[in-house]
């Protein structure tokens, strides 16, 4: 295409058929929330993709400072609500840096378990939207069946369902109720037989296989230099996960395998995640073994003060590298600033590079595997 | 409903015709309240638990909602689900206009009954959905069970059920998304409100104690006893890669200029050393020395920083600060860099607000990975970076005035948090 290109698309080219531009959102089933994709088209054909953020873009950051750091931590709840948990330790990790406080180990367990408990939602959700992007309306069903139960888990130890506001510096909001270790034991031996339906649905599923090896494929280099994490660095071949790379909490004492595939495509990311569920369900068994019945749960609580300095602390949530980071300025309740790095941005970011030379149709599937939540992104 | 309006004009002359446009009113209602399609719309939190709601354990299906519809042609039902900003209130009007009448919607959440949790200090955030769109049934929570959007279609239903032939349902007229200071009109006259109320409150007390002098009140407040808790000490986490002292050392022998910010009298090599194990180090780097730096550090066979984490501004009195965050894919160790930006006051004071106040170097083509990240800095608080690719707003629109994260920035929707 001669002449002036919308503003974004870069690639310069002579072609003899002629281009033309598609507007994929904001209002779209397929783009998981308010997320706008400009796409340049060569037939059925993807020749440049640009991304358009902000569409959900709350201001979180202005806001943070004029809050204390204790009404961030409800902020972050609604940064990735997919994984609300453990955005709230990613946060706490970042303030007991700070206040310069220990978390006793009984609270320690908690914090893991309700991690894992997360994160298997979190991957859940990935899976029914995986499967309904696919045209697959059954996994929808499936994938949100089981989640249910970690929403009941969830709701018995911090009162609410998906934005949980749980974590404080020095342990957690409240103990966990008598219930919880046998209702999590429950859980893990439901899920142990639901999982072979799971992979039965997907895994070895002709249209699944079809539309999703050799598609979007990410290399290894492309990866790292894109800042992807999670189970999309991993999919790509880079062993890393923040849980073994800078062990937090007491994720060091827990024996478990980061599952990590070759060849980069959406199969390996779908499988990435899989593999991390059945990890994920090996480290809560581990941690009902563990248990400590007796001890405090929680630390001596302290007023939430930092002293001057800048905190970063960075967590492995189900998406990937979350990393907070604080500057206070003035010792006292409210930090100057808070920056958090969420893991979907770079993904998106990556996006482009994923889909040129790709029918439009894959588009939905490329998305669908990088398992974006857009709220995280615009903050 | 169309023709059917004209039922009671043709019918009602003949007589006994109004027990027809009863009947017929009774059977369209029921068909109407039974079958309500959503269209398939969410922007955040909220939807999770519209999605949840539709699905095995709550089963819309049972009120007749299942059929979400992602074009909103074939949709009913307008469920705000999650916070709308002003950058889509257009798209929103434009979908509400898109769906044929007769059409409802329902407000989920607290966003978007009202901003919710991001009412005070926000720029961006639409306070309410009826300031876009007529609204039938507003959805209290944050976000809503789906019990309770249950109920609103509940709410709904019952209001369908009201229309009839005679009385149909009518167009509600679409707002105007500059009339937004009816909030700020609503607070002056709810704390007027509050000072009449507590002067008769006063008013009532004293009248009290002069009537009955010797009442004493018999309440005692019970004290819960606090949980003892013990004070624990903290454990750093391991520490992976090089120490801070190494990471300082390389470069201060590459880059004498570089230098780590303390407070504390100690000479620097002390303040690295005594730093915590999980503490990554930074250091204040000169927009001479960034550029190199960056290259070294990417290039260093025993540094190897080739993953950015982050980039990040912050905003002082006369200064930016840059930090750039690296990691080590192979060794594991982190290194921020901290580059001090002066603000250009040359510029006159009167267009400050508006202008690029700092230059700082673009690494986009080292890491692209930088060039959104970057985009982001340059969106919230106006700093160029020469040699950008393509430089533009990313999360706010094109002709957003003035640089939000900045201490000094104004909106004239913004309210001021009261403290």
């Amino acid at each position: 295409m001669t002449g002036m290109l919308p503003p974004g698309f870069r690639i310069q080219r002579e072609t003899n058929t002629e281009e033309f531009f598609i507007n994929m959102g904001p209002q779209h089933p397929s783009t998981h929330g308010a997320l706008r994709l400009a796409l340049r088209m060569d037939g059925e054909t993807i020749v440049e993709l640009v991304p358009h953020f902000g569409y959900i873009h709350r201001g979180m950051e202005k806001q943070a400072e004029s809050m204390s750091y204790l009404q961030y931590i409800a902020l972050s709840d609604r940064q990735d609500y997919l994984t609300a948990i453990q955005n709230n330790l990613g946060v706490v990790i970042a303030l007991e840096k700070g206040m310069n406080i220990g978390v006793p180990e009984k609270a320690e367990y908690i914090r893991v378990m309700l991690q894992e408990l997360g994160r298997i939602a979190s991957h859940l959700v990935f899976f029914a939207c995986f499967g309904g992007d696919l045209g697959g309306q059954t996994c929808l069903l499936y994938g949100f069946k089981e989640r249910e139960m970690i929403h009941d888990i969830l709701e018995e130890v911090t009162g609410s369902r998906l934005t949980t506001n749980f974590f404080r510096p020095g342990g957690s909001r409240y103990d966990v109720p008598d219930t919880f270790i046998p209702r999590v034991k429950a859980f893990l031996d439901h899920m142990d037989d639901t999982m072979k339906d799971y992979e039965r649905f997907l895994s070895k599923n002709i249209i699944v296989l079809e539309r999703s090896k050799g598609i979007g494929i990410l290399s290894k280099e492309d990866a790292i230099a894109y800042g992807c994490s999670g189970p999309v660095l991993r999919a790509s071949g880079v062993n890393f996960d923040v849980r073994r790379a800078n062990p937090y909490s007491i994720y060091d004492s827990f024996d478990f395998e980061v599952p990590v595939t070759y060849n980069g495509d959406c199969y390996d990311r779908y499988t990435v995640r899989i593999a991390e569920i059945h990890e994920s369900m090996k480290i809560l068994r581990q941690c009902i073994d563990r248990f400590p019945t007796e001890g405090p749960w929680r630390a001596k609580e302290k007023p939430v003060r930092l002293p001057v300095g800048r905190y970063y602390s960075e967590i492995e949530t189900a998406k990937g590298l979350y990393a907070t980071y604080v500057v206070a300025a003035t010792t006292g309740e409210k930090p100057y600033r808070i920056h958090t790095r969420g893991p979907s941005f770079p993904h998106i970011a990556a996006l482009n590079k994923m889909v040129q030379g790709h029918k439009i149709s894959d588009l939905v599937t490329i998305l669908a595997t990088l398992d974006p939540v857009i709220p995280e992104i615009d903050r | 409903m169309g023709i059917i309006n004209y039922a009671p004009k043709i019918l009602d002359p003949i007589p006994g015709g109004k027990y027809v446009v009863n009947a017929i009113d009774y059977v369209v209602n029921w068909a109407r309240a039974n079958s309500i399609w959503p269209l398939t719309y969410g922007t955040s939190c909220c939807a999770i638990e519209m999605m949840s709601s539709s699905m095995a354990r709550y089963d819309i299906a049972r009120f007749g909602s299942e059929v979400f519809r992602s074009s909103p042609r074939q949709a009913d039902l307008f469920i705000l689900a999650g916070t709308i900003t002003r950058r889509m209130a257009p798209a929103i009007q434009m979908l509400w206009e898109q769906i044929p009448g007769p059409k409802y919607a329902i407000a989920m959440g607290a966003c978007t009954i009202s901003g919710g949790p991001f009412i005070y200090d926000n720029y961006s955030v639409v306070r309410g959905a009826q300031n876009l769109i007529p609204v039938d049934v507003f959805v209290p929570g944050c976000p809503p069970r789906p019990e309770a959007l249950f109920h609103g279609l509940l709410t709904l239903r019952e209001k369908i059920l009201k229309e009839t032939c005679r009385n149909p349902w009518q167009v509600g007229e679409p707002k105007d998304v500059s009339t937004m200071d009816r909030y700020r009109e609503a607070a002056k006259t709810w704390a007027a409100l509050e000072e009449m109320k507590d002067e008769e409150m006063a008013e009532a007390r004293a009248k009290f104690k002069e009537e009955n002098p010797d009442y004493k009140s018999s309440f005692k407040p019970i004290r819960i006893k606090k949980e003892d808790f013990p004070e624990v000490e903290r454990v750093p986490f391991k520490r992976m890669g090089l120490t801070q002292s190494d990471i300082y050392a390389k470069l201060k022998e590459k880059f004498p200029a570089v230098t780590v910010h303390t407070h504390s009298e100690d000479p620097v090599e002390d303040v690295v050393a005594a730093m915590p194990a999980d503490r990554p180090l930074e250091v204040m780097v000169t927009p001479e020395d960034y550029l190199p730096m960056v290259e070294f550090i990417k290039n260093d066979a025993s540094l190897k920083m080739d993953y950015l984490i982050d980039i990040v501004g912050i905003d002082y009195d006369d200064h930016f600060d840059v930090v750039s965050q690296f990691r080590s894919m192979e060794h594991g160790h982190k290194l921020f860099l901290c580059l001090q930006l002066k603000k250009d006051f040359s510029i006159p004071e009167e267009q400050r607000a508006t202008a690029l106040l700092a230059h700082a170097p673009s690494i986009s083509h080292l890491y692209p990975a930088a060039e959104f990240k970057e985009r982001e800095v340059y969106d919230m608080f106006g700093i160029d970076f020469v040699g950008h690719p393509d430089q533009r707003r990313i999360f706010l629109d094109d002709d957003f005035v003035g640089y939000p994260l900045r201490k000094d920035f104004t909106h004239p929707e913004m309210i001021r948090r009261p403290v």
